[in-house]
C-alpha cells in the first residue's frame, strides 16, 4: 500500500485522558483480555480505538483536547506505528493540512501532542457510535460508520 | 364405569399431564387431538397400567420403559405414576325391593420407581392404591386389585382400549384359532358365559363324587374297574382340556407380544436406521465446525474493518485530500531551494569569499561575513531536512494518493461484503442447528429400538408360538379319543350298577349329577346361541351402518356375523365368504373391528368407556363420519384419539356430539413440525385447551394449521 518509511515517532508516548480508561477497557479487546466477544469489542487494540477517534475528529474538524491540562494514561510507544506505516504518513499529512506549515514534520513531538489531542476529542463521538442502536456495538459502529460516509 | 379424569407423571414423555374426560350423557365423547408420536398411544398404555397394572404393558413389565427417555438425572430414580379418578353406578335393591341407584367415585393411584442406568432400567414392581370419595374425603379402600378386577375383568381390556391397530386383531390375528380366541374370550366374559362354565365344571366334580361311592359301596369287581378306568379318563380330560386351554391363552398373548414386536420392527425401520442417521449427524456436526469457524473469521475480518487504511482514509476523507494537495502544491514550488553548503565550507575555510573579499577571521570587517555565510550554511541544512522530509512524505502518501484518487474498495463496500457473509453463515448456523436437534430427536427415539434384537424376539416369539399350536393340536385329537372312551366307560357302569341292587342309589346321584349338568350345557349353549346371536346382529347392523355410504364395499359386502366357532365371517354377493383380512380394505376391517366392540358392549349392557386410539386411520368421506356418528351414538363414553387429518371433514360431527375436546403436543417437534419454539427445555408431551378447530403458539403445526389464534 505504502512504501516502507522511517518512522519518526519511535518512541513518542501515544497517551489518552485517564477519564476515557474505561472506554479503552471495554471496546478495545486489548483491554478485556481473551475472552471478549469480537461483537461487544469491535476494537483489536487500543491503538485502533485511539486511531478511530483521531480519524473522526479530523472529520468533523473538532478542536484538538490540550490533554497535557489533565491526567494521562499512556498505552504504547509510537513505535506501534510500525506494523502500520501507513499511519505514519496519514499522521504527517493531518499535521501538514491542519497546521498549514510544513515545518512540523521536523517536530514529530509537536505531531503526536496533536494527534493525541485529536484522539481525546473524537473518543466521545466513537462511544456514541458504538452505544446508539438496538445491537451489538460493532453493528451499531458500523451502521453509524456508513451513515457517517453517506453524510 | 366412567373416566373422570387422568394425571400422568414422568410415564415417558408424559412428563405432567392432566385430561379430563366428558361424562355429559348427551355429548358423551371426548376428542384428545394429537399427531403421531404425540402421546397418544402412551396415554393409552399409562390408563391400562393405572387400571390393570404391569401385565397390561406392551411387550410385557420387563420390556417396556417407564420413564421418560430424556431423563436428565441419570442416576436418580424416576418417580412414576399414573392417577385415575373413575365413577362406577351400581343399582341394588332395597327392602322394599325398590331400584336403588348409587354412584361411587373412586381413585386410583399406580406408582413405580425406576433406575436408569445407561440403556438399561431396574424397576420394582408398581404399586397400586384405591380411594373412594366420601363426605369426609378420600378414604383408602383395601384390596383394591380385586375391586378393580370385578369393574374391569383384564380379559375385557382389548375391548374397552383399543389401539386402532391392535384391535383388528379381531378381524386380522395371525390365525384363524387366534381371531377365534379373542372373540370367545370377549364374548365369554362379557356375556357371563363363564360363570356357567364355572357351574359345570362343579358338577362334572359331583358326578365324580358318585362314582367313587359306587366303588366304596363294594360294588362288584367289574364296576370297580369300570369306574376307577373313569376316573383314570376323567383325569386325563381334565389335563389335555387345561393343556388346550393353556396354550390358546399362550397363543393369544404371543399372537399380541408378536403384535407388539412387528409394531416396534415397522416403526424402527420407519424412523430410519441408526447407523446412517448417526453418519448424518456426524457430516452435519462437521459442517457446523466448518461454519463456526467461517463465523469467526468473518467477524475477525469485520473487527479488522476499524482498523483499516480505507477505515481512516474515508473517515478522514476531505482533510486528507487536501493534505496530499498541499504536499503537491510545495514540490511544484520548489520552495526549498539547495544550497551549496559545501562550497559554503570551502570558502570559509579558505578564509577567501568568491567575490575575492577575505574572510580571515582575524580581520575585524570579514567577522560580520563569517557570520553571514555560517547562517547560510544552517538555514540550508535545515531547508535539506525539511525537504527530506517532503520529498519521503510526497513519495510514501503516492498510493495513498492513488486509493483516495480511485474510490475502489471503499469501507462501505467492504462492510457490506462482511455483513451479508456473516448473515448468509449465521443463517447456515441456525439452519445445522435445526438439522442436527432433528437427527439427534430421531436418534433417541431409535434408543430403545434395536432392530436386530427386536427380530431376534419376534423369531423366537414364532418358535414359540409354533410349539404351542402343537401342544394344543395333540392335546384336541387326545380329547377327541379320551371323550369316545369316556363315554363307553359311563355306559358300561351305568348298566353294571342297574344290575346290582346297592348300585340303583348311586345310579340315581349320578343321573341327577349328569341332568343337571345336561341342564347347564344346555343353558349355556342357549345364552351362547341367543346373545351371540344378538351381538352378531347388532354388529352386522352397525358395520352396514358404517360402511353403507361406501359404495365400492356396500357392492361387495352383504353381511357379517359371528359364527358358532366364534369367527367374525363377512359375506358378499351370493352368500360368498370373503376373509376380512384379504377380501375387504382397511376402512371396512377397522369398522368391522369397531362394530364388534360397540355390539359386545351394547349387547351385555355394560357401562364402560370405550377409549379408542385412531380409529378413523385409513378411512375417508361418509364412512369415517358414519363409523364417528355410530360410535357416539352407541357408546356410554367414547374417547378417540384423533390426528388432524382424521378429523378433517367431521368437525360438525365433533361440534354436536363431544363434550371435551383438547389438544397434545409433543415439543420435541419443534422445530420441524411446530410452528413456535416451545417454552419446555426437554421434549415432553403438553396439553393445550385448543378444539379441533383452533391452534395457539403451543400446537400451531407447520403447514397444517392456520395462524395461531
Amino acid at each position: 500500500m505504502t512504501q516502507k518509511s522511517h518512522n519518526p515517532f519511535s518512541t513518542a508516548r501515544l497517551e489518552y485522558p485517564t477519564e476515557q480508561k474505561p472506554h479503552y477497557d471495554r471496546y478495545a479487546r486489548t483491554g478485556v483480555g481473551s475472552s471478549a466477544q469480537v461483537d461487544k469489542t469491535p476494537f483489536p487494540r487500543m491503538i485502533d480505538l485511539w486511531w478511530a477517534g483521531l480519524s473522526v475528529s479530523v472529520r468533523k474538524g473538532l478542536e484538538p483536547v490540550d490533554i497535557g491540562k489533565g491526567k494521562t494514561t499512556f498505552f504504547i510507544p509510537g513505535s506501534i506505528f510500525d506494523s502500520d506505516p501507513w499511519r505514519i504518513q496519514v499522521l504527517q499529512l493531518v499535521a501538514l493540512r491542519l497546521k498549514g506549515d510544513p515545518e512540523i514534520l521536523l517536530n514529530p513531538p509537536e505531531i503526536i501532542t496533536l494527534a493525541n489531542g485529536l484522539a481525546a476529542a473524537g473518543i466521545p463521538d466513537i462511544v456514541e457510535m458504538l452505544t446508539s442502536g438496538d445491537e451489538e456495538p460493532i453493528w451499531n459502529l458500523s451502521n453509524a460508520t456508513e451513515k457517517l460516509l453517506s453524510e | 364405569m366412567k373416566i373422570l379424569r387422568a394425571k400422568f407423571t414422568n410415564f415417558r414423555l408424559l412428563r405432567d399431564v392432566e385430561i379430563d374426560f366428558s361424562t355429559d350423557p348427551a355429548k358423551n365423547l371426548t376428542v384428545i387431538r394429537a399427531e403421531n408420536e404425540s402421546g397418544k398411544t402412551t396415554i393409552l398404555t399409562a390408563l391400562q397400567w393405572g387400571l390393570y397394572g404391569d401385565d397390561a404393558l406392551p411387550g410385557g413389565a420387563s420390556e417396556f420403559r417407564l420413564h421418560p427417555i430424556n431423563w436428565q438425572d441419570s442416576n436418580s430414580a424416576a418417580s412414576i405414576s399414573v392417577e385415575i379418578d373413575i365413577e362406577i353406578v351400581r343399582e341394588r335393591k332395597t327392602r322394599q325391593r325398590k331400584s336403588l341407584r348409587q354412584t361411587k367415585v373412586y381413585r386410583v393411584i399406580r406408582t413405580a420407581f425406576e433406575t436408569p442406568s445407561g440403556n438399561e432400567w431396574k424397576r420394582d414392581s408398581s404399586s397400586v392404591t384405591l380411594h373412594e370419595q366420601t363426605d369426609a374425603g378420600w378414604e383408602a379402600i383395601r384390596l383394591p386389585e380385586r375391586i378393580l378386577a370385578e369393574e374391569l375383568p383384564p380379559e375385557l381390556r382389548e375391548v374397552f382400549f383399543t389401539d386402532g391397530d391392535r384391535a383388528l386383531s379381531f378381524v386380522e390375528a395371525d390365525s384363524r384359532a387366534s381371531k377365534r380366541y379373542r372373540v370367545e374370550r370377549s364374548i365369554k366374559s362379557l356375556l357371563g358365559l363363564d360363570v356357567i362354565n364355572t357351574a359345570l365344571g362343579h358338577i362334572k366334580n359331583t358326578s365324580r363324587k358318585f362314582n367313587r361311592e359306587a366303588q366304596d359301596a363294594g360294588a362288584s369287581e367289574d364296576i370297580n374297574k369300570v369306574v376307577s378306568k373313569l376316573e383314570s379318563v376323567a383325569s386325563e380330560i381334565d389335563r389335555h382340556q387345561g393343556i388346550v386351554a393353556e396354550s390358546a391363552l399362550s397363543v393369544a398373548n404371543i399372537d399380541n407380544q408378536l403384535s407388539e414386536v412387528n409394531k416396534r420392527i415397522t416403526e424402527a425401520l420407519r424412523k430410519g436406521d441408526r447407523t446412517a442417521l448417526e453418519k448424518q449427524l456426524s457430516r452435519v456436526n462437521a459442517d457446523w465446525e466448518r461454519v463456526r469457524a467461517g463465523i469467526k473469521a468473518s467477524s475477525d475480518a469485520h473487527t479488522n474493518l476499524f482498523k483499516s487504511l480505507a477505515f481512516s482514509r474515508d473517515v478522514i476523507g476531505q482533510p486528507l485530500t487536501e493534505a496530499l494537495e498541499e504536499l503537491d502544491k510545495l514540490r511544484a514550488q520548489k520552495r526549498f531551494p539547495k544550497a551549496s553548503i559545501p562550497v559554503l565550507e570551502d570558502v570559509l575555510e579558505a578564509q577567501e569569499c568568491v567575490c575575492g573579499a577575505s574572510l580571515d577571521p582575524n580581520e575585524g570587517a570579514a567577522h560580520s561575513k563569517r557570520e553571514h555565510i555560517q547562517a547560510l550554511i544552517e538555514d540550508s541544512r535545515k531547508a535539506d531536512e525539511l525537504q527530506n522530509a517532503l520529498t519521503d512524505l510526497y513519495f510514501t502518501s503516492r498510493a495513498l494518493l492513488e486509493t483516495l484518487q480511485s474510490g475502489n474498495d471503499s469501507w462501505t463496500n467492504q462492510f457490506n461484503k462482511v455483513a451479508e457473509r456473516r448473515d448468509d453463515l449465521e443463517g447456515r448456523l441456525k439452519d445445522l442447528g435445526e438439522e442436527t436437534r432433528e437427527l439427534e430427536a430421531q436418534i433417541g427415539q431409535l434408543s430403545d429400538a434395536d432392530v436386530g434384537e427386536l427380530q431376534a424376539s419376534q423369531q423366537s416369539l414364532r418358535n414359540m408360538r409354533e410349539r404351542k399350536s402343537d401342544e394344543r393340536v395333540r392335546s384336541q385329537t387326545e380329547l377327541s379319543h379320551l371323550s369316545a372312551r369316556s363315554e363307553r366307560l359311563s355306559r358300561k357302569r351305568d348298566r353294571l350298577l342297574r344290575e346290582e341292587t346297592r348300585g340303583a342309589r348311586i345310579l340315581a346321584n349320578l343321573r341327577v349329577a349328569q341332568d343337571v349338568e345336561s341342564v347347564l350345557d344346555r343353558a349355556y349353549s342357549r345364552i351362547k346361541q341367543e346373545e351371540l346371536v344378538k351381538v352378531s346382529n347388532l354388529m352386522n347392523t352397525y358395520f352396514l351402518e358404517m360402511i353403507g355410504s361406501d359404495p365400492e364395499q356396500s357392492s361387495i359386502i352383504r353381511r357379517a356375523e359371528i359364527s358358532e366357532e366364534y369367527d367374525i365371517v363377512v359375506y358378499g354377493g351370493g352368500g360368498r365368504e370373503l376373509r376380512p383380512d384379504h377380501d375387504i380394505n382397511g376402512a371396512s376391517r377397522r369398522a368391522l373391528t369397531l362394530a364388534f366392540i360397540l355390539s359386545l358392549t351394547k349387547v351385555s349392557e355394560a357401562v364402560a368407556p370405550n377409549i379408542i386410539d385412531t380409529p378413523l386411520g385409513m378411512m375417508s368421506g361418509y364412512v369415517k363420519r358414519s363409523v364417528l356418528e355410530t360410535a357416539s351414538r352407541e357408546s356410554s363414553q367414547l374417547i378417540l384419539f384423533l390426528t388432524r387429518s382424521e378429523i378433517a371433514g367431521c368437525e360438525d360431527i365433533i361440534d354436536e356430539k363431544a363434550g371435551k375436546v383438547f389438544t397434545l403436543t409433543n415439543t420435541g417437534h419443534y422445530p420441524r413440525m411446530l410452528q413456535y419454539e416451545p417454552d419446555a427445555e426437554v421434549s415432553q408431551v403438553v396439553r393445550c385447551a385448543c378444539d379441533h378447530r383452533s391452534a395457539c403458539r403451543i400446537c400451531q403445526r407447520r403447514g397444517l394449521d392456520s395462524a395461531a389464534s
